[in-house]
């Protein structure tokens, strides 16, 4: 099957800065996608670009087949919450799903009005004067009931409080059994991702570090600790993505395509959390690094 | 899209339809009122020398409510496209970008194109008809009015009355919807609008308008009987001004010039036009320099023409910005 997103050497420059650069994706079908890293990292420029709300400065994307936004056909495809769930304050619940039936050729009031009512909201409030919960939720609920391909969700949850955020992944994950559509959601802390998402994506410092099946991932890295040692002698096919050491000890966070059997490290699973800190910690080093060699210069 | 554009709107277009209904009614009680005086002040049953009875209306008028309405309109017309560029031009994308519901509405199913162009064709052709039934109105009320003081082609005039209203409006609106675009802020935006709008208006009679239709121009002998200004300036300067103007003209320049075709100046003559001698005798001195009278002007006859080719001018400039709106959305709006 083909892939619900590929991405070849996508860049976004804002004048000097670069959002994105040199973006290379290849997202397989139906899966549920977590795009994590720090604020700034260029998240939310990606996903513009793949819902067409930005142009790539270089690159190729194509989203479910197609340019994103080239025609009403390709926005129907995709539905998209934006970050701060964005509503139009002075209309009411109802006139928003009226505007999501008038303007989505594939619109399902039936899963409108019943998430509306299981959310205990009242159609005729003003979407105004709704908590920062409900209104994800009412965005969540217009996006879903477009009926998309593919569903794209910008740091739905970094706004909200605990108990909203749980309502919020249970909504999202209650839709994702019953349809099966792809999803693809940011946040910058991975403890909202891990439940949902079984492909994770990795963006820091505008850079993709590392993507992939989160079982793979996670079967592919692993903490070894042992006696102080060169990250160097490692064997081949050993990449260190984190490295601590004390006088006598190192720890090490390794990506390795075969497994391990040096009996001088003692071999750890990782949670994805630790693979993700991982990777921010590496993109931190290496932006210093860099830093250093122009200060050298 | 057209339901959703509607639904935005509705409120802006209950006031207007209500505000309209409120001056429709002032000027249908009050027109009713002029069209007694007309009748009263003989101007209606008159077909030679109407002087005194136009005179006898107009100065009716002015004693009355009439006056006061008369003025209200005049201002109205010129405040109302600007009314139209600030409230539903300039908040119309801006006030989308500045909630970032754009992003909400740019991910239903229906192109930035045609988002666009339902908005534009809506609140546009609100704008137009909102206009267009005011000025119908106005200009119908003021009919008598300007018949008498047959001004309708000078430059205050002839904004508020006829089709280049309908013109200013669109023009403003759409001026109104490209600047909330670029500057991406309501009220900055607003802001814009409003010196963009006051600066074409303002410079359409000053430099552009006369230059639309072929402009008349006659030289003909002084009529001493009758000059309107007679003036001595300081060293001998004289400025000497002919009233002799065609009936319902826009005058652009009057002067007098000599015999050569130079702009006369003076100097005066102090032993007719000192300051003990009588303005007979100054008069019959400058009759005897056969003086001519030089006067270009837009004749009344040309008003439609001018309506129309200034109409169309405003709503050239709507269509351009409308066009680069539509580039501008599609490429480069984020």
């Amino acid at each position: 099957m083909s892939p619900v997103l590929q991405a070849e050497g996508l860049s976004k420059r804002y004048g000097r800065r670069l959002a994105l650069s040199d973006c290379t994706l290849a997202i397989p079908p139906g899966r549920v996608v977590g795009l994590v890293g720090p604020n700034g990292a260029g998240k939310t420029t990606l996903l513009h670009i793949a819902v067409g709300l930005l142009r790539p400065t270089a690159g190729r994307i194509e989203v479910l087949g197609g340019q994103p936004a080239s025609g009403a056909a390709q926005l129907a495809k995709v539905g998209f919450v934006a970050q701060d769930t964005p509503t139009y304050a002075g209309l009411s619940i109802a006139d928003h799903l009226r505007f999501g039936a008038h303007t989505n050729p594939g619109w399902d009031q039936q899963v409108a009005d019943d998430r509306i009512t299981t959310l205990g909201l009242d159609p005729s409030q003003k979407a105004g004067k709704l908590s920062g919960g409900q209104r994800a939720q009412l965005a969540l609920t217009l996006a879903i009931a477009k009926r998309p391909d593919l569903l794209i969700l910008d740091e739905p949850v970094a706004r909200l409080d605990p108990l909203a955020r749980r309502e919020f992944l249970q909504g999202l994950m209650a839709y994702i059994a019953d349809h099966g559509a792809g999803v693809i959601l940011s946040s910058h802390l991975v403890s909202d991702l891990e439940r949902v998402c079984d492909y994770l994506i990795v963006l820091v410092a505008s850079r993709v570090r590392v993507a992939g099946e989160v079982d793979d991932l996670l079967a592919g890295h692993c903490r070894l600790t042992g006696a102080r040692r060169d990250p160097a002698d490692l064997p081949k096919g050993v990449e260190v993505i984190e490295g601590s050491h004390t006088d006598r000890q190192s720890t090490l966070i390794v990506r390795s395509t075969t497994p391990i059997d040096d009996p001088s490290f003692t071999v750890e699973q990782i949670t994805l959390e630790d693979l993700v800190l991982a990777y921010m910690a590496q993109a931190a080093t290496g932006a210093v690094r860099t830093a250093a060699l122009e200060t050298q210069r | 899209m057209i339901w959703f554009t509607w639904r935005q709107f509705r409120t802006q277009t209950w006031i207007t339809i209500g505000a309209l209904a409120v001056i429709a009614v002032a000027l249908a009680i009050t027109g009713h009122n002029l069209a007694d005086l007309w009748t009263s002040s003989g101007a209606a049953t008159c077909h030679t020398n109407c002087g005194t009875a136009v005179s006898t209306f107009l100065h009716e008028v002015r004693g009355g409510v009439g006056d006061k309405v008369y003025n209200f309109a005049l201002a109205l017309m010129y405040v109302v496209p600007a009314l139209i560029g600030i409230f539903w031009g300039a908040p119309l994308i801006a006030r989308e970008l500045e909630a970032g519901t754009h992003r909400l509405a740019w991910n239903q199913s229906v192109t930035r194109t045609r988002w666009l162009a339902t908005k534009l064709t809506i609140v546009g052709g609100a704008s137009a008809a909102s206009v267009g039934l005011l000025s119908w109105a106005v200009t119908s009320w003021a009919h008598h009015i300007d018949h008498a003081n047959a001004n309708r082609i000078t430059p205050l005039v002839y904004g508020a009355r006829g089709v280049v209203p309908i013109g200013y409006a669109l023009f403003a609106f759409v001026v109104g919807v490209t600047m909330g675009m670029l500057i991406r802020r309501t009220v900055p935006a607003m802001a814009a609008t409003l010196a963009i709008y006051i600066a074409a208006v303002v410079s359409m009679p000053l430099w552009i308008r006369a230059h639309l239709a072929p402009v008349r121009h006659t030289t003909t002998p002084l009529d001493l009987s009758r000059i309107q200004d007679l003036m001595i300036k300081p060293r001998g300067a004289m400025e000497v001004v002919s009233g002799v103007i065609p009936h319902g003209a826009w005058v652009l320049t009057n002067t007098s010039i000599t015999t050569t075709g130079q702009l006369f100046t003076g100097p005066a003559n102090p032993q007719y036009c000192g300051e003990n001698q009588g303005a007979t005798a100054c008069l019959n001195w400058v009759g005897s320099l056969g003086l001519r009278q030089d006067l270009t002007y837009q004749p009344a006859s040309h008003f439609w023409p001018l309506q129309f080719t200034e109409t169309g001018i405003f709503l050239a400039a709507a269509v351009l910005l409308a066009g680069f709106c539509f580039w501008w959305t599609r490429r480069r709006l984020t």
